[in-house]
């Protein structure tokens, strides 16, 4: 019963994570289409939101990476999730206050691997996994779409270098509602199964599931939803996109980093790898922009994000090691994650209500 | 020797083929189709038909290989 109690705090917070993940990431998605012109943000919002809902059915493989190859799930309790997930959203507060551009996936997986050594040692975590599915990925798919970004508008002023530039400028704006919405698609698919597999794990570590499980469909469309919902309440809030932040595109440019972007996320998702979109999408951006003309970058951006990189495995493992300490003082029943739960919330409203008092925007995070 | 062991190297690189062909491929196709879009127009002003109906010809088959090309892609990744 009291393990019960807390696979319900998990699945409730995990949905929150996902929530607050298509909310952060909504401006990732639609900016290189708002910033070209290519679509109106109403459009560009719904019509990213629906592609989110809908990518989230495409596939499981990175669900079940997240599930079955990061932790060992024999020795994972619903507590030592839950550590993990409050890990994760405690460091994307702390980034999302700061204006770092943090990825919400490493975080979540950093946050569980953190919790996970806390209670049981390094036996807990499954080298291989981590290191060929999270760690590899993670520095080459960004890298990946740097490349193909920047070759791929090499080639296109390539071929249509002394075409009109009206007739180029609204042939890749009717484009970009193609790539943009593949974009969109990526990203449900990627990020939407990080939250399945937490789920699945939970469910695996409570016994409701056996051991390499594929997620239900519960959990399949309630992260759909999830992130759906994120994604368009987070469309209404953009001040400062990665389109515009990184570099001045034009609509050819748009087309190259989203396609580029959406096939590095797609082709990842199909092998399973969990990435952060964010850094996939941003690597996409700068590559398209370094093509044109080094100097149109703004280099200390792309800084900062390598800077995010590098603290938010450690910093989100060493929060979930924390909050799994914490909770254990209460013992293992439901009472630490509840009370972790009552201060996460109220930790939540006092950093809206301050925000809403400064009147400051809420800057754009990823994941 | 050991990361090497660790990292999932066939599927990486499986990966990194697919997307190097996948997004520059796309984007290389499209940008035909604009090309044969434009040279249409300027070719139809010019009072060259045949030649204009080429373009536009190069134009759809660039198109059509952009979507095919998006639908393996799509069937490819609901099929596993």
């Amino acid at each position: 019963m009291s393990s019960d109690v807390i696979l319900v705090i998990v699945v409730c917070t995990a949905l929150a994570f996902d929530f607050t993940n298509g909310f952060h990431d909504t401006a990732n998605v639609v900016a290189t289409s708002i910033s070209t012109g290519a679509a109106r943000p109403q459009v560009a919002i719904g019509f990213a939101a629906l592609l989110n809902f809908v990518g989230a059915f495409i596939s499981i493989s990175v669900a079940a990476t997240v599930a079955n190859d990061v932790v060992n799930a024999d020795v994972i309790t619903p507590t030592i999730v839950f550590a993990g997930l409050i890990g994760a959203i405690t460091w994307n507060l702390i980034t999302w206050w700061s204006g770092l551009p943090s990825s919400s996936s490493h975080a979540l997986i950093g946050g569980v691997v953190g919790s996970a050594v806390a209670a049981v040692g390094f036996d807990a975590v499954l080298a291989e996994g981590l290191v060929g599915k999270v760690l590899v990925p993670a520095v080459v798919a960004p890298v990946l779409a740097f490349v193909v970004a920047g070759l791929s508008i090499g080639i296109v002023y390539r071929v249509v270098g002394k075409q009109r530039p009206g007739i180029v400028s609204r042939g890749f704006k009717h484009g970009q509602i193609v790539s943009g919405g593949l974009l969109a698609l990526a990203h449900g698919t990627n990020d939407a199964q990080k939250t399945m597999g937490i789920i699945t794990l939970a469910l695996i570590a409570n016994g409701s599931l056996g051991a390499g499980a594929d997620p239900p469909f519960w959990v399949i469309a309630s992260s759909a939803a999830a992130i759906a919902l994120g994604t368009y309440s987070g469309g209404w809030r953009i001040i400062k996109t990665t389109g515009t932040r990184i570099i001045k595109m034009d609509a050819a440019q748009g087309f190259s980093a989203q396609g580029a972007g959406a096939t590095v996320i797609l082709a990842s998702t199909h092998f399973g790898f969990p990435l952060s979109t964010t850094h996939v999408i941003n690597g996409g951006v700068m590559g398209a922009g370094a093509a044109k003309r080094i100097s149109a970058v703004r280099w200390g951006v792309a800084g900062n994000i390598v800077t995010a990189w590098l603290l938010t495995l450690p910093a989100a493992a060493a929060i979930g090691a924390l909050v799994y300490g914490f909770t254990r003082i209460f013992g293992t029943g439901p009472l630490g994650p509840l009370l972790v739960t009552l201060m996460s919330l109220s930790l939540i409203a006092l950093l809206f209500a301050r925000r809403a008092q400064r009147g400051a925007p809420v800057p754009a995070s990823g994941a | 020797m050991i990361l090497a062991s660790l990292v999932e190297g066939k599927e990486m690189l499986e990966t990194v083929i697919a997307s190097v062909i996948g997004g520059i491929g796309v984007t290389f196709a499209f940008s035909v189709a604009i090309w044969g879009v434009g040279r249409f127009g300027d070719l139809s002003r010019n009072e060259r038909p045949l030649a204009a109906g080429g373009a536009i010809a190069v134009a759809g088959i660039a198109l059509a290989c952009v979507g095919a090309a998006l639908l393996f892609g799509i069937v490819v990744m609901t099929s596993k």
